[in-house]
């Protein structure tokens, strides 16, 4: 099921490339605002900065709370992702627009690069001896828990992308339906839950992919 | 804001909880969906058909387990941390 009319059908762009289109669209937005942002920074915060600058600090002190003082060097990231998602989830909610993340290869992607960027961290700061992250906690269970620690690691990029993935596409769907029985007016409750929903999908991929990093950069035990 | 203290989304504690309990689920199927694909693969691979499939989808219902069983003890900390936060408020 598709939208009905959207922008990336209005300029003709091929189906298979929407998701592309409709990311490329969450980025020019976030490239406007922060360059915005920039342009008019103050040192007493007001309007959008004010809020920005809310969401930033409050993830900070989250990340660092949980993480320690190491998590501030990996922080941009973490917020990064979480902003990003959470425009590109907010992008199926305006009309003419539809989700990129309700394509499951902008999920895929972006929980693959996760999953190699935790992995790295875990490498650079620990070296050879990140193997112990995958043996467990006794040498006798060796054979019988890598295996199983490998499995679920690779699980891991499989359950962010599908879990996204899930949400977004569900809730297009929704959408669509009651838009198709009802024009607009049925829609609208469900916009408060789904803006609900979004933020809160946006915000589990950030504290997984945070959990994660938290998870490799941490003694193994 | 009604909503927000509806949905009690101004707390905190009760987001976190929130996001690492609805992660749960997926985390124990999607062990055992790997450990599936894994075993199908080497099986593909090697022409040996019914064992490594087998043996793969036991190890990934082991390592969804071993999630849960990580998820809830994350989740229980939290907890503890929690009530132990209120106690010394009420102090």
């Amino acid at each position: 099921m598709e939208h009905p009319v959207t922008l990336a059908t209005l300029l003709d762009i091929p189906e298979a490339y929407h998701h592309v289109f409709y990311t490329w669209c969450a980025m020019a937005a976030l490239f406007v605002a922060s360059l915005v942002l920039r342009r008019r920074m103050q040192l007493v915060p007001e309007g959008l900065q004010n809020f920005v600058e809310i969401v930033i600090g409050g993830l900070e002190d989250f990340t660092v709370a949980t993480i320690g003082e190491k998590g501030r060097k990996i922080f941009p990231l973490l917020c990064g992702i979480f902003i990003f998602i959470l425009v590109q989830n907010l992008l199926g909610l305006l009309p003419f627009f539809d989700a990129p993340t309700a394509n499951i290869n902008t999920n895929a992607a972006m929980a693959l690069f996760v999953f190699i960027y935790y992995n790295y961290v875990g490498l650079r700061s620990w070296g050879p001896r990140y193997i112990k992250h995958f043996t467990g906690p006794m040498p006798m269970l060796v054979p019988l828990m890598l295996p199983i620690e490998l499995v679920s690691h690779c699980a891991r990029p499989l359950s962010l992308t599908l879990r996204l993935f899930g949400n977004i596409r569900g809730e297009e769907i929704v959408l669509l339906l009651f838009f198709s029985m009802a024009p607009v007016w049925s829609t609208l409750p469900s916009y408060f839950l789904f803006l609900l929903a979004k933020c809160l999908q946006a915000f589990i991929f950030y504290m997984l992919t945070m959990i994660y990093l938290q998870g490799a950069l941490e003694h193994a035990h | 804001m009604g909503l927000a203290k509806f949905f009690n989304i101004t707390d905190r504690n009760y987001l976190d909880n929130l996001s690492l309990a609805g992660t749960i689920g997926l985390h124990m199927v999607s062990s055992v969906a790997v450990g599936v694909a894994l075993g199908y693969g080497l099986d593909f691979w090697l022409e040996t058909y019914p064992w490594c499939s087998g043996i793969f989808m036991l190890i990934g219902i082991a390592a969804g387990f071993k999630n849960v069983y990580v998820d809830a003890k994350k989740l229980a900390a939290r907890q503890e941390q929690e009530n132990k936060g209120k106690g010394d408020a009420q102090e």
